[in-house]
């Protein structure tokens, strides 16, 4: 595997090795000082979230690993123009989904593979966002292989969440270790909330001098409210629940001491199920009633658009790539983790056979939530797994395991001091979509705190790594 | 600011405040009968009268003892008016908007809540009344205190006013008429020792001992004491103080909107503002300073519900 | 012809609404055979309208309403131009034939070949679909036309076994139901033997005694089903009469099932209390020419 840091002769690799001396100049208190520091900045600034399923007074410090993950710029040159590249085709495709559905009629995507998407909405089609912007903000994860190149592992276009902690990571560094950060020279990530506000501002609907912006949140229960905050502060704009909103005259309002005012864009980080009882589920109270007759009416455009997780599902991850080529006329610039879609009979047999090969994913799910790891998972768990896939195979997809590239990660050493040692990370840039994109520098770099563990997810156990973006050759 | 908001700041301040006045009532009364050798009987039942809450007590106490008395006013969760629960419900307003207030205020409020969580009979008798009392009328002035520091002067901050002036005009009339209920004097009583350290008790405490010296020097007399009380333009807790403060907050919030056109919106305050402007002691106490007071907290009801309607009910 | 379709949805409210988000569907869609030249919808008290397309073509209204009400009225006013359906002169496309196409069908009408809420593809479906199964040289069109009657003699009429809710098994355990069970029943077994099968809601015009010009049948709100026949079309075909859909027939909106095509559906605030719903239809012939009363394609505002 790959390893972040340092290159295969043992020696760290040239746009590393600022931060690597300033490492090896480290002894284990030090590290360990370098951590709790980080620790009791990041309870002073609140940075938390909520595990799903657990009561208030669950809230937990997201780990935060001191030592920078760092990437090149020729590096990241290839990497945000691969993003663009792919955010504008999934943001055609959805467009088409949802519109005259060319990819269906010409049969390079089965229909019954978007029809039965969890994710799919009925209730968007022939919606017509301003400028067909229906990803407003995606994150793509990535994965760095043993061959040193980047791939994509899956696409969040729904509600994703992290970019806070991209911010407040880089608050942290910048506390931490001024000196290596400035002589770095990495490309600054401060800017993203003002960018999210100028795109967001983009989406209004036409005419509007003056467009008003909010930010609609499940409320403090939810396991990203922490983010919803921050950004909302950030971009000055109001955070809003449902409750605080109204449809009248087909229009957006909120609700205010001094009388209704209006929305013209609502950045909402509810799931489409909850957003409007009067199409969606009609028990929920986190929506307002009667948004997408107003987003029809062009009154109001929501970012993201109703309906983009079918962007995120799973198994039409593995049509990506032509995708880029049906839409966009261009060659692939990131390549994806090849997907194989269980529900095709010699592919399913193919996985079936060496099933503690395969990382099986459901199709609909998010989160690293049902995910099952072969050659992890133990005998029982891969009888169940298998039962499933031959219940419901066009439910599920499987990749290869890959192996994930490991970064130095400070880790208590079992002696009572703490030490850098290898851990799998990740990575998920965030892409804005507004008339025009704006890639954050960096993203955020997960990382697997268990020795060996791929999972990087913050609802099981992982953490997070400040992403250094140089800003020219070093 | 969204109508949800500004709601969950003014119950904050209201529940805050009733919760210091619950305390405050509760100690005029303890102090008022430590110094009655052997103190009228039903003393503290008639305090149960006064606050409407005789009917729910018995339904859950044997009898109207001092410590039962003093547990239902102080901890009993099933009283929606005990100290614990409005601290309580002050706690749940702020925690909706934990985001958008002080760190620090969030602290205090949260801490409190959790230390009334251990309140019991056994801790109170361990501590004493005098010092537990003491020692909470400490915590509100901190939590005061951190308010008027670290809260921005915005329309937010003009709600935490107004809940806070309206409850504390509301409750001073409540515990002027501790004094006329509890201990209504034998004619032959006025103007006695007695009942003259019963009224410094009742200054002691509003905190308004002090403030009744500097105006009217070291005679304590029964319409100067209403007078502070309920008249006054610069005692803090005073009715009228409350009131106009709360006028004043009332008319920043209406200036911030874009489309202020001058118009009262919420009348029942202008109009108690006035009454209280007007109002002269003896002509009260004359006149039946009971169904003053009564009076007084009747406007107020009234203000809550106009304030409410304008500014704040969103569901 | 022409009929004057006069749809009236009343909402009574024991406790006053305040706030009421709707959608209707109640403006007859275009078909060949179904022109609507004249629609109006009407809605006490004030309602702010805006009308959009799902993703089945049909119409819906999206009204809202913010005034205090104790009463809802929609009032939906057609004039709808129908034509005689014509003759099925369509070549006949033998089964066994007709099967091959089965997986390109699969996937071009998908939605109308796969179970959906109120048409599950059940074991007592499939039972029921076997008992009476295509042959293999039987014609597409002629099955289909089979079926039409031979669910009609299946299944009784029977308002009160089922209810709007209900899914086609309730017909099946029940033995009878109304036209909405009938129309789920037999697209279910369509769709079964791979026969593209959708539902229609509509209007059912009485037929009208030339002499007298007093109503013979039944006038109501109703459901059928449409077939998609190779080289014709989709044709409509009304179980619960066991026949072909005909000229009294009066479209307004399809989709998989009834879940697709509520013609009233939304959410309200009030106090508490309770909703009670009263519908009247009025179907009549019209003589009027091109000129009439209504405004062909103005909406109330």
């Amino acid at each position: 595997m790959f390893d972040e840091m340092f290159a295969a002769g043992g020696g760290p690799h040239p746009w590393c090795a600022p931060v690597a001396s300033s490492l090896l100049g480290m002894g284990g208190a030090e590290f360990a000082s370098l951590r709790s520091q980080a620790e009791r900045m990041l309870l002073r600034m609140g940075v938390t979230f909520n595990v799903y399923g657990q009561t208030e007074g669950a809230e937990r410090i997201f780990p935060f690993d001191p030592i920078p993950r760092i990437i090149d710029a020729e590096t990241w040159q290839t990497l945000e123009a691969g993003l663009i590249q792919r955010v504008r085709a999934l943001n055609a495709f959805v467009a088409d989904i949802y519109g005259e559905a060319h990819i269906l009629k010409d049969g390079l995507v089965p229909h019954d593979l978007i029809l039965e998407s969890s994710q799919y909405r009925r209730g968007a089609v022939g919606i017509t966002p301003p400028g067909g912007i229906f990803i407003t903000v995606a994150g793509i994860d990535l994965v760095r292989g043993a061959d040193g190149r980047f791939y994509v592992l899956e696409d969040n276009a729904r509600t994703p969440s992290g970019v806070s902690y991209v911010i407040e990571n880089r608050l942290v560094t910048t506390r931490l270790m001024p000196a290596v950060l400035r002589a770095s020279r990495v490309r600054s990530v401060e800017g993203y909330p003002a960018d999210l506000l100028a795109s967001l501002t983009e989406l209004a609907p036409a005419g509007v001098s003056r467009p008003t912006v909010a930010l609609l949140t499940p409320g403090p229960f939810n396991s990203a409210f922490f983010e919803h905050v921050f950004l909302s502060q950030q971009m000055g704009v109001e955070l809003v629940e449902g409750r605080d909103l109204v449809c009248v005259d087909h229009k957006l309002w909120m609700k205010t001491v001094h009388g209704l005012r209006q929305i013209h864009v609502l950045y909402r980080r509810v799931d489409d199920d909850f957003l409007d009882p009067v199409v969606f589920r009609h028990d929920s109270m986190l929506g307002v009633a009667g948004l997408t007759a107003a987003i029809r009416a062009g009154s109001v455009t929501i970012a993201n658009g109703i309906g983009t997780g079918v962007a995120d599902d799973k198994a039409v991850f593995a049509y990506t790539p032509e995708m880029i080529r049906y839409y966009l006329g261009e060659h692939p610039i990131l390549p994806i983790v090849e997907t194989h879609l269980l529900r095709e009979p010699e592919v399913r047999a193919m996985v079936l056979r060496d099933l503690d090969r395969f990382v099986i994913k459901p199709t609909g799910a998010s989160g690293g939530y049902g995910v099952v790891i072969g050659p992890r998972a133990s005998d029982a768990e891969l009888a169940a797994t298998r039962k499933l896939i031959e219940a419901n195979p066009k439910d599920f997809i499987a990749q290869p395991v890959v192996s994930l590239s490991v970064h130095p990660t400070l880790v208590d050493n079992g002696e009572g001091g703490v030490a850098p040692a290898a851990r799998h990370v990740d990575l998920r840039p965030f892409v804005i979509m507004g008339t025009r994109p704006r890639v954050l520098a960096g993203g955020l770099t997960r990382v697997a705190l268990r020795e060996g563990s791929l999972v990087v997810n913050s609802s099981q156990g992982g953490g997070s790594k400040d992403t250094w973006v140089l800003d020219g050759p070093c | 600011m969204l109508r949800r908001v500004a709601n969950h700041l003014y119950w904050t301040a209201r529940y805050l405040e009733r919760a210091e006045w619950r305390a405050r009532l509760v100690d005029v009364n303890y102090h008022l009968l430590v110094e009655i050798p052997a103190g009228p009987s039903g003393a503290w039942g008639a305090m149960l009268a006064i606050t409407g809450d005789r009917d729910d007590f018995d339904s859950r106490y044997a009898a109207d003892d001092e410590a039962s008395v003093l547990g239902y006013y102080a901890f009993d969760e099933k009283n929606p008016s005990s100290i614990r629960s409005c601290i309580g419900f002050a706690r749940e307003n702020c925690s909706a908007l934990r985001h958008r207030i002080s760190s620090e205020l969030w602290l205090e409020i949260n801490t409190l809540y959790l230390d009334t969580q251990r309140w019991s009979s056994a801790m109170l008798e361990a501590v004493g009344v005098y010092g537990f009392f003491s020692e909470l009328r400490e915590r509100f002035y901190r939590i005061a205190g951190v308010i008027q520091t670290t809260i921005s002067r915005d329309v937010g901050f003009d709600f935490l006013a107004i809940g806070r002036s309206l409850e504390c005009a509301e409750n001073i009339s409540r515990l002027l008429d501790v004094k006329y209920h509890v201990l209504l004097p034998k004619l032959e009583d006025v103007g006695s020792p007695l009942d003259l350290s019963q009224w410094a008790a009742l200054l002691r405490s509003a905190s308004a001992l002090e403030a009744y010296r500097r105006s009217h020097g070291n005679l304590i007399r029964a319409d100067k004491v209403v007078e502070v009380l309920l008249f006054d333009a610069s005692f803090p807790r005073a009715a009228r103080f409350c009131i106009d403060r709360m006028g004043s907050a009332l008319g920043r919030v209406e200036a911030a909107g874009m489309h202020s056109n001058g118009v009262d919106r919420i009348p029942s305050a202008h109009a108690l503002g006035v009454r209280l402007r007007a109002g002269a002691a003896d002509t009260v106490i004359e006149s039946g300073l009971h169904e003053y007071l009564l009076g007084i907290q009747e406007d107020c009801a009234r203000i809550g519900e106009e304030v409410s309607a304008e500014y704040l009910k969103f569901e | 012809m022409r009929f004057r379709v006069r749809h009236v949805t009343r909402f009574a409210y024991d406790r006053e609404a305040y706030e009421s988000h709707n959608e209707v569907r109640l403006r007859p869609r275009e078909s060949p055979g179904q022109r609507t030249i004249g629609f109006r919808l009407e809605v006490i008290p004030r309602a702010a309208v805006i009308d959009y397309r799902d993703s089945f073509g049909n119409i819906v209204h999206a009204l809202s309403v913010h005034e205090a009400h104790r009463e809802l009225v929609v009032v939906a006013d057609s004039l709808i131009e129908r034509t005689a359906p014509r003759a099925l002169s369509a070549p006949r496309h033998p089964f066994g034939e007709f099967l091959a196409g089965d997986a390109l069908r699969s996937q071009l009408e998908y939605d109308f070949l796969h179970p959906s809420r109120y048409v599950p593809l059940s074991e007592p479906l499939k039972k029921l679909f076997w008992m009476a199964r295509p042959r293999m040289n039987e014609p597409v069109v002629d099955y289909v036309c089979r079926i039409v009657g031979w669910i009609r003699g299946q299944f009784a009429y029977e308002p009160g076994a089922t209810n709007v809710r209900s899914d086609l098994n309730q017909i099946l355990q029940a033995g009878g139901g109304v036209c909405q069970d009938f129309a789920h029943l037999m697209i279910g077994i369509l769709r079964l033997a791979g026969v593209p099968a959708r539902y229609v809601s509509g209007y059912l015009a009485p037929v009208v005694d030339s002499e007298h010009r007093r109503p013979l049948g039944e006038q109501a709100s109703h459901a059928w089903i449409e077939a998609l026949i190779p080289d014709a079309g989709w044709i409509g075909f009304d179980p619960t009469h066991g026949a072909r859909a005909g000229d009294h027939h009066l479209r307004v909106a399809v989709g998989r099932d009834y879940g697709d095509v509520p013609p009233l559906s939304g959410v309200y605030r009030s106090a508490g209390g309770t909703q009670t719903m009263l519908v009247s239809l009025d179907i009549s012939e019209s003589e009027e020419p091109a000129s009439s009363p209504i405004d062909p394609g103005a909406n109330q505002q």
